[in-house]
Parts: C-alpha cells; structure tokens; sequence
C-alpha cells in the first residue's frame, strides 16, 4: 500500500507537464532570442522554406484567394460566395463527388486490408524470399502510373484484351469495359484494386519486425492460434500504421487524376469523372480559375474532414 | 562566421534583385526617330515538314531571317512548342498574361476561344488587309476569325473531314464504291452491310463496314449528324437543337449500323482515336472498310500506313447536299501594348500568309490553303486523294461558336456515347443533353 501510494503521489500528470504560460510578447521575445541564438540554423533552413512559400504556402493561399473571385484576364473581379455555391448547385461536382467518393469507399479498405495480408504472409519467409516480394510488390510503386494505365486499357481493349480473352473462355461475350457507363467506374476501380499497395506492403512489414517476439510466446503457452495472435497481437499493435496509411490512400484516391485521363478522359457520360479531374477540366480547359480553386478548396475540406474522422476512430483506444 | 553569413546575404540578395529585373523587364521595344519599330516579336509554332537535317522549324526560321532582313532593328524570337502541347501551354500563358506576340491557332477548338476576343487578349487585324485583299480568302475561313464584324487572325489552312475507304477490301467483296465519292445514306448503309464479313468462316465477322468514334472536341462522326438537316444549335446560338426530329434520326441512324444493321464493331462510338485508326489504316489490322477522318489521315495513309484507299463525302441524307465539320487554323496576334509594335506584328503575320506561303504549305505540310490564290495554284495536282478532299473545303460547316462550346460538346459527346453503347437511344440521350446545354445558353 505504501509503494502504491508514493507510486500515485510521484506520478506527474499531463496537466504538470504544461508550460506555465507566458505572455505573448514575451513568447515572442524567446522565439527571436532563440532564432538569433541558431542563425546558422535557421539560414539552413532558409532555402527550403523560400521553396515551400513560393511553391506550396503562397499557391494554397492564392487559391482560396481565387475561390472567391470570377478571374478574368483583364482583371479579377471579387464575387463573394459565388464560385461555392455553383460548386454546391453543379450536377458535374456533385457526380464526381459521388464517383470519387465510391473509388475511394472501396480501393482504400481493399488495399489496406490487401497489403496486411500480404504483408502477413511474407513476414514470416526467410529473408532471401522476403526481399524478392517485397521488391516484387514495391515494383508498381516506383512505375508510372501513365505506364500503368496504358497497359490496363490494353487489357481492357474490347477486341484482342487480355480480360475479354479469358471470358471467351468461357463461352462469355466480351465487355466493353471502358465504354460502358455501368462498367467504366468499376473497371477503375478494379484496376486500383489489383495493383499492389507496395507502400503499405514495406511499412506493414517494417512495423511487424518492431512487434516483440515475446507477446506471440506469450499468447503460444496461452494456446492461442495463428490466427488468433493475427487478431489479438498482430492487427492491434499495427493500428498506428494502418492509420497511416488509411490517411495516406484515402487522400490519394480523392486525387486519384491520371488513370482517368488516360483511360476514359471522364467518360462515358461523365460515369469516371473524378473530383481531381473535374477541377483540372475547370481550370486548364474552360480556364475558370476562380471556379476551379472553389472546388479545390472544397475537395480539401472534405479531405481534412475524413482524415479527422479517420485519425480520431483510429486513435481511439491508443 | 560572419564572413559566411555576409557572402550568402549578399549573394541572395544580387540573385533576388537579378530576377526581379528579369521579371521586370517588358520587351515592347521603341521606335526610332522615322518612327519605325525596333524590338523583339516572339512567335509560337509546332513543328511543320523536316528539312534533310530533320529541323521541322527551318520554314519559319528562314522566314524569320527574311523578314529581320529586310526589317532592320527587328529581332524575331521563335518559341518551338509541340503541337500536342500547344492548347495547354496557350491557355497557360493567357492566364499568366505572359502570352506571345503570335501564335498558330484554330480558334474554333482550341484553348483561345471567342471568350479571350471578348476580354481583349486577342488583337484585331482588320487594318492589315483591304476589302480586296480579304476577298482572296476563302469566306468560311474569315468568318471563323470574325467576332462583332472584326477579324481577329489571318486565315492559314482549312481542315476538312471526309470517309477514307479501304478499296483492298472492296475489292475483297466485290463492292463497287461510290462513283466520284458522291453517295446517299441507302447507298452507304448497303456499302457498310456489304463490307461486313467472315473472312475465315469461323462464324465470327472479321471485317466490319464503318466505324468511327466519339470523344469530347473530335467531330469525325458529326457530319452524319447533320445530313438529315439538323445542327447542335440554332443560327443564333439561343437554342440546343440536336434533339430536333432531323438530329435524332440521323445519330439513331449512325449509332444503328452497330445496334441494328451489325456493319459496325462493338467499338463503334468508343473513346479509342488510336485503336479506331488503326483498324483501318494499320496492315495486319485492316478490320474496318471505312471510317471518316480529318485531312492527316489521308497523309498517313499515303506515307507511314500505305493504304489502298480513296476519299469520298459522307453520305447525303435529306438535307440533299454534302456537309462537312472542318476548322481553321490561322495566325493570331495576341494583345500589344504599343501601336508601334502592333503595326510590326501584323506585317510579320501578313508576311507569312501570302499566296506563296500558303501554296508552299499546301504542297509541303498538306494543308488546304485559306486563299483561294493559293488554291488556283493547284498544289495537289499530282495528289488525287488530296485534291478530293480539298475540293471538299467550299462544303464545310463550322462549329457553332458560342463561348461556352467546351462544355457544350462536353455534354453532347457524352451523351452521344450513351447512345452508341446501347444505354440510351438518340431521343433520350438528345431531350437529357438538352436540359443541360440549355442552362449554358441562357
């Protein structure tokens, strides 16, 4: 009793740990003294920060400037709301958002869930086979996506692909794939489905080797399967990853861009059309700036709301 | 240390200052005490026919060197652009203000549009030429420069469509083609019906009559659609019009030779420009008869596909004579700050279209020209399928031009792709496209 009381009286909490405030100025005051004590540092840092101004930080500023006014060339004219609530009336936004919203309800899931199994099943080979599929499956994920979807459109050519061939086989007729508004979608989305989350694969593995061997003897003596240690040690202990990579393959399929260009351009019928390529079409094809940064800044807010909603779900029991 | 710090400060600071002049500087030149401009035009092009060191440039680079010649105290600056990026790099530099002097542009389809004459991005060139001198041109190529009776770019070539038909396979089946490429709609759906069959008896059809296909901004099928009279819009641009009796019929027509009369593949009506081409033109293809181009196909046919082929109009239905989709492509002059320089880039432009420089296009880029001087001067006279096509050049409809045309074809294309796979028939597709198109008219 008496270890466990001094044990409770020297614990510090969180609400301890808190620096006493300060006033601002004075906040402010250490910040110079502290960027004057490591200048050198700080010059270092200098290029790189020059870079991100220029190229991300004042972008991303300009943008949400833009989203409120009608650009023109001879002169942006300021005009409120607008550009939003034409995003929010458009029947275009609003199909892409639906479309864009399926490919990613269904990729993201598949692909993580994917990687984990493989991940599972290659953790435990030797280290020679390891290496070979973790190169394997890391291949996709240094090869152009622009490659990529060319040979899927290949594969899914309605006359000598490779899909319609082996549905010859078995005596049924062939699909047109691409061309078919019922289709086009899932025929994306199959694509994104079955080539290899290599990302997620490399850092499941990385994050399996950090697991302490001793939890899986414990759990041996206490009779637990294979596929009970998965569940109750395996999956658990990988939560930081998988909320990693939940965030980081469910903004990438919000952007997903260049298998639509370069496989059904949208189409048919806009049965493709994807958020990203929508706002590419605004600004690069119909050149309504002020419109097209609306609807990226829209894509952005509905980005963080999910990845909030993810990292909290996640991070709820850590 | 501090020598280290001071040596960076300064050297940022002398790079900083160096790009802002760079970014500062303007290249409106001045003029001399005659008044004359002296100064730097930038032109845009893409690359034209090689010279023996392949250079695709050397055409215009001569010209260039010509006119800095003749014209003392004139730099011309030739920006090379790949043809394929020249839309996107245009509508770039419009957005940025950091446009050219001059640049080559079919402003029918392409990323300047009327909406950039109308925001003062493009110059007026009525000055350059006389009421004589305009008489020269062809009138179908001036209109499509003409915004509010002023002409905005000079008139360099004009672009046509027409069937390319594969005689190889004519003659496989015994199909006589149309005499002098003049047929109706009957005589071309017998044609395709013909020009449909297995070769190998495998019960399979291995050649298909026509194909074609639909994909936003390519209109290699849309003279069909016009030949029972109809038209995307109405003449003042007010109202859709392709869901009128005459439009309806005549797509459900096209898209039917798949659906109903099997002369066309399953790919009838797909987004595959390369795959459709190449079942036409490529040799261990060859599975389609005949399909509808735009005038490079019958180069390629001539030279990196040899093909037995001739070129023929698209059928006449009841509207009763031939119509065609083509465009022009011209030179523009992009907005100037100074009349000095203004009056330069003009007789620049002016330099490159004469009668002269059109027939050499003609004969070298094959290309029809705008002027009918150039024209008279029989450029394809040892090119049959060439001289076909330009005489086809007199039946060519513009496209309707409206500001919002890229979202109008968007949505037309579209729904036209529904209609071709089968989802949706020509009435449905048209009555929904016009719900949508309607709304950007008003």
């Amino acid at each position: 009793m008496e270890g466990n009381k001094t044990l409770a009286s020297t614990t510090v909490s969180n609400r301890d740990l808190k620096p006493p405030n300060k006033p601002i100025y004075q906040m402010k005051r250490n910040i110079w003294k502290e960027m004057k004590k490591n200048y050198s540092s700080y010059l270092f840092l200098l290029p790189k920060l020059v870079l991100f101004s220029l190229f991300i930080a004042f972008p991303v500023v300009w943008a949400l400037v833009l989203s409120f006014q009608e650009y023109r060339v001879n002169g942006s004219i300021f005009i409120g709301l607008d550009n939003y609530i034409s995003v929010f009336k458009s029947e275009a936004f609003m199909i892409a958002l639906k479309n864009t919203a399926l490919f990613t309800a269904v990729t993201v899931p598949f692909n993580i869930i994917s990687a984990l199994v493989v991940a599972s099943l290659i953790f435990p080979l030797g280290k020679i086979s390891q290496n070979f599929f973790r190169s394997a499956f890391y291949l996709p994920t240094v090869t152009s996506m622009v490659i990529i979807a060319m040979v899927w459109r290949w594969m899914y050519n309605y006359d000598f692909g490779l899909f319609n061939h082996i549905l010859g086989w078995f005596g049924i007729e062939s699909i047109n794939w691409l061309g078919q508004s019922s289709t086009a979608l899932w025929a994306l989305i199959i694509m994104q489905c079955l080539i290899p989350f290599g990302v997620g694969i490399i850092m499941y593995l990385a994050s399996m080797g950090a697991i302490s061997n001793t939890l899986y003897e414990a759990a041996t003596i206490d009779g637990a399967g294979a596929i009970k240690k998965w569940f109750y040690i395996t999956i658990p202990l990988l939560k930081p990853t998988t909320l990693y990579l939940v965030l980081l393959s469910t903004i990438g399929s919000f952007q997903v861009f260049t298998q639509i260009i370069m496989m059904t351009g949208g189409g048919p019928d806009n049965a493709t059309e994807t958020l990203v390529h929508l706002i590419y079409k605004t600004g690069f094809r119909d050149f309504e700036f002020g419109l097209a940064a609306a609807q990226s800044v829209v894509l952005f807010l509905i980005i963080l709301v999910f990845s909030v909603i993810q990292f909290r779900m996640l991070r709820h029991d850590e | 240390m501090k020598w280290v710090k001071r040596s960076f400060l300064s050297i940022l600071s002398v790079v900083l200052l160096a790009g802002l002049l760079v970014a500062c500087t303007d290249d409106e030149g001045s003029s001399d005490d005659d008044g004359n401009w002296t100064g730097t035009i930038t032109i845009w092009d893409g690359p034209r026919w090689p010279d023996e060191d392949d250079n695709k440039y050397h055409w215009l680079e001569a010209k260039a060197a010509e006119y800095e010649e003749e014209n003392e105290g004139i730099e011309i600056e030739i920006v090379q652009v790949p043809w394929a990026e020249m839309g996107d790099k245009l509508g770039v530099s419009i957005a940025g203000q950091s446009w050219p002097d001059i640049a080559p542009v079919d402003i029918s389809g392409s990323a300047v549009s009327i909406d950039h004459i109308e925001q003062g991005v493009i110059e007026s060139v009525d000055d350059l030429f006389t009421d004589e001198e305009l008489d020269d041109f062809y009138e179908n190529s001036l209109e499509a420069y003409t915004f509010n009776d002023q002409l905005y770019g000079i008139p360099n070539s004009i672009t046509v469509h027409s069937m390319l038909l594969n005689l190889d396979l004519f003659e496989e089946q015994g199909v006589e083609p149309p005499a002098d490429g003049k047929w109706t709609w009957d005589e071309f759906l017998n044609t395709a019906q013909e020009l449909t069959f297995d070769r190998d008896g495998d019960g399979e059809t291995d050649v298909y009559g026509f194909s074609t296909y639909i994909l936003e901004g390519y209109y290699e099928a849309w003279p069909f659609f016009y030949k029972d009279g109809g038209q995307p819009l109405s003449d003042d641009l007010s109202e859709f019009t392709f869901n009128s009796p005459e439009a309806v019929k005549a797509i459900q027509d096209l898209a039917d030779l798949k659906h109903e009369h099997d002369a066309a593949p399953e790919t009838l009506g797909g987004n595959d420009v390369g795959g459709t081409f190449q079942a036409w033109a490529n040799e261990e293809q060859r599975t389609v008869a005949m399909q509808p181009w735009a005038t490079w196909a019958i180069q390629s046919a001539q030279s990196e596909y040899p093909t037995n082929f001739m070129v023929a109009e698209y059928p006449i239905g009841e509207r009763s004579e031939h119509v065609t989709i083509g465009g022009v492509g011209g030179w523009i002059m992009f907005s100037q700050d100074s009349d000095g320089k203004r009056e330069a880039v003009g007789d620049f432009m002016k330099y490159l279209s004469t009668t002269e420089e059109q027939y050499t296009m003609a004969t070298e880029y094959g290309i029809f020209p705008a002027r009918k001087s150039s024209a008279d001067m029989d450029p394809y006279a040892e090119n049959e399928q060439m001289a076909r096509a330009q005489e086809m050049t007199s039946d060519v409809v513009m496209l309707p031009r409206h500001p919002e045309w890229k979202k109008i074809d968007e949505i037309i294309q579209g729904k036209l792709q529904t209609v071709f796979n089968g989802e949706k028939t020509a009435q449905e597709a048209m009555d929904e496209a016009q719900e949508l198109v309607n709304d950007l008219l008003e």
